[in-house]
């Protein structure tokens, strides 16, 4: 049993100006003695987490020397441009916007998706219809590893979604990782360009449960909200002065063509929950204690706490970097 | 069957066919992975010719060797 009670306020911050300065006073510190750039680039989508990143770089390097980046490409919602102008404006950023659609065509990226996707459901047409690949709830209750699903909306509105094989599996998100890959080539220019940093937005579960891209959304200089929580990351939103529209605004992938959020497509729980089951999971409380604390069952809260064991298992590769100690 | 399902086993985890016991638990003990589960499934598909439903999907029928048997024995019982 551990010392501290388990409560579902315990990773409610405490002091929520004091993260913030902490946070800012290393990211300088990195960014300007360790890495010895002159600011900070940051990709900015219209949702929470690049949101807060690009608030931290501001207070960090001053709005002078910090570059918003939006980098849309055909299957992007239509409202994150409009979200991360009033960003950029509100914190008085410089901003550019990179289209990657050409690349992605180039790269053959929608087209490998595509082909894919057609394997499992002949009747999928890409000019018409819209797809998403999710995991189904019922895997989170039992203690086998995930298998995915794609599912694809027709233009008629209906849906029919199909387990994916291990090949169409593989080459859908190999495919889709080109979006990532090539955002993360588009800020090292700008990032090179202005002799800056690349300020990564990933938040502690997407640096330790692998919901990143290595390479893609994992490659970057320095993640400073790496290490918070979603909850966190909200809290430090409302401080930092974020755009309401951007926290109410509901976190989603933004990459397949049909809507999809984070919740539905990785997490399979909401992120208030989630935070709370990886904090009491980090820190070593029992499963009764978070049953307890949650008014959860405690069999459920343990099958959870093996998928968050697996999960960081599986996903270690994405968090090595090359290895050449040989 | 048994012994095929183990050396595929071996083969696609790289781990020496001797270390898995027909009641290891391959999920819990970190042999089986997400990727190794959809292997075995087109394995089971193309090599054996038994096609894994969803509603198959579950640790009784997967999560040991003798658990694999046993869901292909019921499996092949209902199609004879």
């Amino acid at each position: 049993m551990s010392e501290q009670k388990f409560t579902k306020e315990i990773i409610r911050l405490s002091d929520t100006q004091n993260t913030i300065d902490s946070i800012v006073a290393k990211l300088k510190e990195d960014v300007i003695k360790v890495l010895r750039r002159r600011g900070g680039v940051v990709g900015i989508s219209g949702g929470i987490d690049s949101s807060v990143t690009l608030a931290l770089a501001v207070k960090a390097f001053g709005a002078k020397n910090v570059l918003g980046v939006m980098l849309p490409e055909k299957d992007s919602s239509d409202d994150s441009k409009a979200l991360a102008l009033k960003l950029a404006d509100k914190f008085g950023v410089r901003v550019v916007e990179e289209n990657i659609s050409g690349a992605l065509e180039g790269f053959g990226c929608y087209q490998r998706r595509d082909e894919a996707v057609k394997r499992v459901i002949p009747e999928y047409n890409p000019q018409t219809d819209k797809m998403k690949i999710g995991i189904p709830v019922e895997f989170l209750n039992s203690n086998m590893p995930p298998v995915f699903y794609v599912t694809v909306i027709f233009a008629d509105g209906t849906e029919k979604s199909e387990r994916l094989p291990m090949n169409e599996y593989l080459q859908i998100v190999a495919a889709s990782n080109f979006k990532q890959r090539s955002r993360m080539s588009m800020l090292y220019y700008h990032a090179e360009a202005l002799h800056y940093a690349v300020i990564g937005t990933p938040n502690k579960h997407e640096v330790q449960q692998g919901f990143f891209v290595k390479y893609g959304d994992g490659g970057a200089d320095v993640m400073p909200i790496g290490n918070l929580f979603k909850t966190q990351v909200y809290e430090l939103a409302r401080e930092l002065g974020v755009p309401q529209e951007i926290i109410d605004r509901t976190p989603t992938t933004d990459t397949y063509t049909a809507e999809q959020t984070q919740e539905e497509f990785f997490y399979q729980m909401p992120f208030e929950t989630m935070d709370l089951l990886w904090y009491g999971w980090e820190n070593g409380f029992s499963p009764e204690e978070v049953a307890m604390g949650m008014e959860k069952d405690e069999q459920e809260i343990s099958r959870i706490f093996k998928n968050f064991e697996r999960k960081k298992k599986t996903t270690d590769y994405l968090r090595m970097p090359p290895i050449h100690n040989y | 069957m048994k012994d095929q399902i183990k050396t595929f086993i071996s083969e696609i985890t790289f781990i020496e066919k001797e270390t898995i016991a027909d009641d290891t638990l391959l999920f819990e003990e970190g042999i089986f992975d997400s990727m190794g589960l959809l292997s075995l499934i087109t394995f089971l598909d193309e090599e054996l010719g038994v096609k894994t439903e969803d509603s198959d999907l579950n640790e009784e029928n997967f999560q040991s060797i003798n658990s694999i048997v046993a869901f292909l024995e019921r499996k092949k019982s209902l199609v004879n």
